[in-house]
């Protein structure tokens, strides 16, 4: 520094400091903490979108929740069933003699032992449970057998509820040959139809008899049951019988035998017939059957073995007439060795086994232990509230233990939502999603699988569609074209970005699937003439001589072109019915005659579906959403390559076409990656488009002619009507999870690979 | 020397015309489909010629009759293949024959082969109904109850004249029976329903047990007070309508039926085979008019799209005015007061990647958090008194614009984002230099220098939510909304109420509709409009951006 600019510097005064003002020092530090708890604030609830979503789909992927509420001491008795009404206030103990031992289990803990009131009062010699109607199904020792009903009746009072029972005993029928005692009972009541079957013992040989009785219903009330008569089973058996099972609808009788055989026996009309004869677990031969017990809905049976090895068997159509027979569908982890109680639930496929020392509460659809645990005494008798909110164990020391169970979602798992599983009535395990059902025994199929794949097939053709034209039109504009036109080009692809997508749906769904329905050969035609016009065109554009090829500069062909494409698409699209007439003639099924329709040439040469709302229906108009966000992005990847690269190549001989495929291209490559992702990303969600052009049927295939139900559609569809909490509305969070996901990290991925792009080509 | 030039110069021409192949193509597909919507939406309104066609014998006709009227709606392939025979003619028309009342259904397909003639006679009148929508016929008389009556055949002039008093009378009554049932008889209603809450409460054990009586009493008294009160204004909206001019209208359909119509039931009429060119423009204007400023009719297909287009606008007024502040707050931190690392990159990154997540997971959100939890918590904690009826735990038009800003918000922090960041630094350091405080600095020059990129965002972030429908549908958007979001009464912004949606009322009509014939113009149409909101929103955000730029251009220093 000089000597002279030092002094300059000193003669001129510095300027008087002002204090500032508190009120701005105020509102500086107040405005910078706003701002930044604000901005912290904010960017963390928008991720809190994720953690909640994420909370809500956690409780499906939780195990049942047990807890020991109390315990109650019976007197000591004979009992073989256990049975409760639905607030779990006073259960009751069924003793082999018929008696009926209630426990209430408030303070007041009253013991009331009752006996139906049967006329003479016969000997009880078998009796029976069937929790889901009510009923008490007994047999006499004289060969007779009365439906017992356990009514409960609960009153609101001032104090509570109050719970009331009352024991209904029907009439007496005869069962099997007269006075012969009754050994087990079993009874079903369909409504019209009753069937109810026993072993009786005759001479000391155990027989399988069942008695059928109708009712007539009409508007007036139901009428009186007939008892339509008796038949003789035994003839069908082989071996000897220890158990006989009437399923709910009254059409079949299950009969299992010591050896461990199952006989199945169907109804039609008086008639009995063997439909099938069966060993489960026959794979190991100690391990002989001991528990037969149908699941809610008697489509499937839990087969339980003396060494503890559970199975589940299923009925489903086999063979040509598809004739339905049980089948091995699921197997259950092994149990110890010993004597078992089963419950099946009320609600839904869920059941409870135990025994000496253990518990398990497994799940039939799921093929899943929902709960298992170690028990320090033996339990003889088990019964799942009919609310599947309680369950009680009775064990051989006459005690009564009441659990409280929290098991919201048992249908709900890993295995549920992402494996095939086998539903009863299919004949294999399967990927399904299928939400409601017109009975309360309904499995509901919850695979995420179909969703997924659906979501993959209409991300896919419109990627197919969407992705060459997008990154031609974006070369195109970046590399060839004159820089003027990229003014408007650019604003008209963010209008066809911007277009509402409802609108989309609704195009795609009535003006183009009605149009392209009988017309796909005309686009057939008009995609390869349009095709073959831009490769004609090229060519001649070769092979012109240069005088001749300046009509249209170089920078301008993309406007001459819209003519030729314009006659092109014309010409092959009103080409299509003589296309049609050349290459898709086909017999009508009905009159034989020789047809020319693709629509039906496609299913008979493919053998997949042809439907009106189809996946290239929604590739083309998911197009419309999808080539904007592709053509913007790559554009920019295109245009951001150095121009020294290009001019480079152009220089050293390169022809324009050389230097874009050669040169630009390579270097944008990863910025034209993540234009194809985010168009990816787009496609996934979109949801108006697909619920509106597509039937939205769940389907497994990648046929072009056929629909499909993405996961953004299938929330749409069902989540208005699924119940708050409910299995359903937490598998629709699970989708949209899914969705959130899939989308984020393809994003995460090109917005990396975006920024990865800018970094390398910010030094040249 | 050029020779070898131009041959060099010239590889791979196909290649490049194939990539201008795709611009074309673009292009042409966007082009093509503006026009579609606009083409198809413009002529639902156009009053287009009608047809009186005569059939062959042995055509199927309507009924026994062999003529029939109707406007051609399109032409079309024969859906059934297997009659087309080479050189038959195969094609059909749709026919929108109106008369729904007699017919039983608006649209029919006629065969081109089984018409004999076609005419356009000028007598045709088509008369917009209040009930079964148009009816096509031949004007016959107009007869008052007292006996008079006017004959088209001997004056047409006259008949027309009287019947277009006639039927601007009827349009004026209507009006007023509207305003006293909306109006007065709506707030009595409301005034009802609070005092039937306020009995409620009453059980609730709230108020001392002596003063119970009391005020049940004074309760029933108002109760009665209003009850009276909505009879009589029933009373008067049910003397207005028999006041209807007592005149009758009688026509003769192309296929034979004379009917009779009260003129009360008129909205419109006219001579569609009779009009100039200057007199149908005018009709689409008033048809047009009509359509946007009236309420929807018949399941929707008929009238107007009013309440649809307020819907719209109040929501996205809403969503714009929760996104705005945050959105630039979050904008303000991450660019002027976070440090600049890595976890400011990944955040960045992460905002940018939520404007790709899809619209109906936040819908999911709305619906799970807004709907159910907030408004599930609210209703439990202020509006007990209606419950198991849901006041906010329900979708409303409150959850669906916050779900929709939620949507959103992304777009308006990256657009405010780039806007802040493209103030130029020495402007910054101008204001820091003469000592403003970094408030000061962002509040007065950083601020007001990004307002318009700012505000681009905004209207990007509105136009999406304009067009937005799948969040909608879970959280508050109705096919049909007895009440507007605002209204006269008391608190006149009623955050609770559900709305209509003009991109959910196009899926609606299009995909629910009872009678999609019918449907279709009214879904075009509204297309039509929605888009030129969507449209108009993006030209200004492009227009304002572009002006931008060429601001900075200049004044970059």
């Amino acid at each position: 520094m000089s000597p002279d600019r030092s002094t300059d510097a000193r003669s001129v005064s510095a300027p008087p400091q002002r204090p500032v003002a508190r009120s701005t020092l105020l509102i500086d530090r107040a405005m910078h903490h706003l701002i930044k708890v604000g901005g912290v604030g904010i960017i963390a609830a928008i991720f809190a979108i994720f953690v909640f979503i994420f909370l809500q789909v956690l409780p499906l992927f939780q195990g049942a929740r047990v807890t020991l509420l109390r315990m109650v001491a019976a007197p000591p008795g004979n009992y073989v069933a256990l049975g409760a009404d639905e607030w779990m206030a006073k259960p009751f103990l069924l003793a082999a003699d018929g008696t009926f031992t209630f426990l209430a289990l408030d303070e007041t803990g009253v013991v009331e032992i009752r006996r139906p009131a049967l006329p003479d009062d016969p000997v009880i010699t078998a009796v029976r449970y069937r929790a889901l109607a009510g009923v008490a199904p007994i047999g006499t020792a004289d060969g007779r057998f009365s439906v017992v009903t356990v009514k409960y009746e609960a009153r609101l009072t001032s104090a509570g509820r109050a719970v009331e029972v009352a024991l209904e005993p029907g009439p007496l029928t005869p069962i099997g040959p007269a006075g012969a005692p009754v050994r087990t009972i079993d009874y079903a009541d369909a409504g019209a139809e009753k069937l109810a079957a026993a072993l009786v013992e005759v001479d000391g040989r155990i027989e399988v008899h069942a008695v059928r009785m109708t009712q007539k219903r009409s508007l007036t009330g139901a009428g009186r049951t007939v008892v339509e008569g008796g038949a003789d089973l035994t003839p069908h058996i082989q071996g000897r019988p220890v158990e006989a099972r009437v399923n709910g609808r009254a059409d079949s009788v299950l009969v299992r035998t010591e050896e461990g055989e199952v006989f199945y026996l169907h109804r039609i009309g008086g008639e009995f017939a063997l439909r099938q004869r069966f060993r489960p677990l026959a794979d190991d031969p100690v391990d002989v059957l001991v528990g037969l017990d149908f699941l809610l809905g008697d489509e499937s049976v839990v087969c339980t073995g003396s060494g503890g090895r559970q199975e589940v068997y299923s009925l489903f159509g086999r063979g040509q007439e598809g004739i339905r027979q049980f089948s091995r569908t699921k197997t259950f982890p092994s149990l110890p060795a010993g004597d078992y109680a089963f419950s099946p639930s009320l609600r839904n496929k869920a059941f409870l086994v135990a025994g000496p020392g253990r518990a398990s509460l497994r799940y039939g659809t799921s093929e899943r232990v929902r709960w298992e645990e170690p028990l320090p005494f033996v339990t003889r008798l088990a019964r799942l509230g009919s609310k599947y909110d309680h369950f009680l164990l009775f064990d051989a020391e006459a005690r009564l233990h009441v659990y409280g169970l929290r098991d919201p979602h048992p249908e709900a798992g890993w295995r549920a939502f992402f494996g095939r599983v086998w539903y009863e009535g299919s004949a294999r395990p399967k990927f399904e999603w299928q939400s409601t059902g017109s009975t309360d025994e309904f499995e509901p199929k919850l695979s995420m699988v179909p969703l997924i794949v659906g979501t993959l097939k209409g991300t896919f053709y419109a990627l197919v569609f969407a992705v060459p034209l997008a990154l031609l039109a974006a070369m195109y504009t970046a590399q060839f074209a004159h820089p003027r036109y990229r003014k408007f080009i650019k604003p008209v692809m963010e209008i066809m970005a911007s277009l509402p997508s409802v609108i989309l749906g609704f195009l795609a769904a009535l003006w183009l699937a009605p149009l392209l329905e009988t017309r796909v050969p005309s686009l057939l035609g008009a995609a390869a003439l349009v095709l073959a016009a831009a490769a004609g065109m090229g060519a001649l554009w070769e092979a012109l001589p240069g005088r001749l090829r300046g009509i249209a500069r170089p920078g301008h062909e993309f406007l001459l072109f819209i003519p030729v494409l314009l006659l092109a698409g014309q010409a092959g699209w009103s080409l299509g019915p003589a296309l049609e007439q050349w290459l898709f003639v086909t017999r009508h099924p009905v009159t034989g005659e020789a047809v020319a329709d693709f629509r039906l040439w496609w299913p008979q040469a493919t053998g997949a579906a042809f439907e009106q709302r189809n996946s290239l229906v929604v590739g083309f108009m998911m197009g419309f959403a999808v080539i904007p966000i592709i053509f913007t992005i790559a554009e920019d990847a295109f245009s951001n390559v150095p121009p020294a690269f290009r001019s480079a190549s152009l220089a050293l001989g390169a022809s324009r076409w050389q230097t874009a495929m050669r040169v630009v291209l390579p270097t944008a490559s990863a910025g034209v990656f993540s234009a194809v992702m985010i168009g990816l990303g787009r496609a996934v969600g979109e949801t108006m488009i697909v619920l509106m052009a597509t039937g939205n049927t769940p389907i497994m295939d990648f046929n072009i002619f056929s629909g499909m139900r993405t996961l953004s559609a299938n929330i749409a569809v069902e989540l208005p009507e699924a119940p708050l909490h409910s299995t359903l509305y937490r598998s629709l969070f699970l989708g949209a999870l899914l969705l959130f996901l899939m989308t984020f990290f393809v994003n995460t991925l090109a917005e990396l690979l975006r920024h990865h792009l800018r970094e390398k080509f910010k030094a040249v | 020397m050029k020779e070898i030039h131009h041959r060099v110069k010239s590889v791979g021409e196909v290649g490049v015309w194939l990539t201008a192949m795709g611009l074309a193509v673009g292009l042409l597909m966007v082009v093509s489909l503006l026009a579609l919507v606009v083409w198809n939406g413009a002529a639902v309104f156009w009053p287009r010629a009608v047809a009186q066609i005569e059939l062959k014998p042995g055509a199927s006709g309507l009924g026994e009759a062999r003529t029939l009227a109707g406007v051609v709606a399109k032409t079309r392939l024969r859906a059934d293949r297997a009659r087309h025979r080479p050189g038959d003619e195969h094609r059909e028309w749709h026919l929108f024959v109106g008369n729904k009342d007699v017919y039983g259904f608006g649209f029919k397909y006629v065969d081109l082969a089984d018409a004999e003639r076609v005419s356009f006679p000028a007598d045709l009148m088509m008369l917009e109904r209040t009930e079964y929508g148009d009816a096509i016929g031949f004007p016959l008389t107009l007869s008052s109850a007292a006996g008079e009556s006017i004959s088209f055949a001997a004056d047409p002039e006259r008949f027309r004249q009287k019947l277009q008093a006639l039927v601007r009378e009827g349009t004026v009554r209507r009006l007023r029976i509207r305003r006293l049932e909306r109006g007065e008889i709506g707030a009595v209603n409301e005034r009802m329903r609070k005092v039937q809450e306020r009995r409620k409460a009453l059980d609730g054990g709230r108020v001392p047990p002596a003063e119970v009586e009391g005020r049940r009493a004074a309760l029933d008294r108002e109760q009665e007070r209003l009850q009276k009160e909505y009879r009589a204004l029933a009373e008067r909206a049910a003397d207005e309508r028999r006041e209807q001019p007592p005149w009758q209208v009688a026509y003769r359909l192309a296929t034979g039926q004379e009917r009779v119509l009260g003129v009360g039931q008129v909205i419109h009429f006219h001579f569609p085979n009779r009009m100039s060119a200057a007199e149908r423009a005018a009709h689409f204007v008033r048809r047009a008019w009509q359509f946007v400023s009236t309420e929807p009719r018949e399941a929707n297909t008929e009238g107007g799209i009013f309440p649809a287009i307020f819907g719209t606008f109040v929501m996205t007024l809403l969503m714009s005015v929760a996104v705005m502040p945050f959105g630039v707050l979050a904008a303000i931190y991450l660019r002027e007061y976070a440090r600049q690392g890595l976890f400011v990159r990944m955040v960045r990154i992460s905002v940018n990647n939520l404007a790709g997540v899809p619209s109906i997971v936040f819908g999911v959100f709305g619906l799970g958090f807004f709907v159910y939890f907030l408004g599930g918590s609210l209703d439990r904690m202020f509006y007990s008194l209606s419950l198991p009826t849901p006041t906010f735990g329900t979708g409303g038009i409150l959850w669906a614009s916050l779900t929709l800003a939620l949507m959103t918000v992304p777009v308006v922090i990256v657009a405010a984002e780039e806007a802040l960041a493209a103030v130029p630094r020495g402007m910054r350091e101008g204001s820091l230099a003469l000592g403003a405080s970094k408030w000061q600095t962002i509040y007065r020059v950083v601020l007001p220098g990004s307002s318009t990129g700012i505000l681009t965002g905004l209207i990007l972030a509105m136009a999406r939510g304009a067009g937005e429908v799948a969040p909608l549908m879970l959280v508050g958007v109705v096919k049909l909304a007895p009440s507007l979001p605002i209204d006269g009464l008391f608190p006149y912004l009623h955050l609770d109420r559900k709305f209509m949606h003009l991109g959910f009322h196009i899926y609606d009509l299009g995909f629910q509709s009872p009678d999609s014939d019918a449907a279709q113009p009214m879904v075009f149409a509204t297309t039509f409009f929605l888009i030129a909101l969507v449209v108009a929103l993006n030209l200004g955000a492009i227009v304002i951006r572009e002006r931008l730029r060429r601001k900075y251009a200049a004044a970059a220093f």
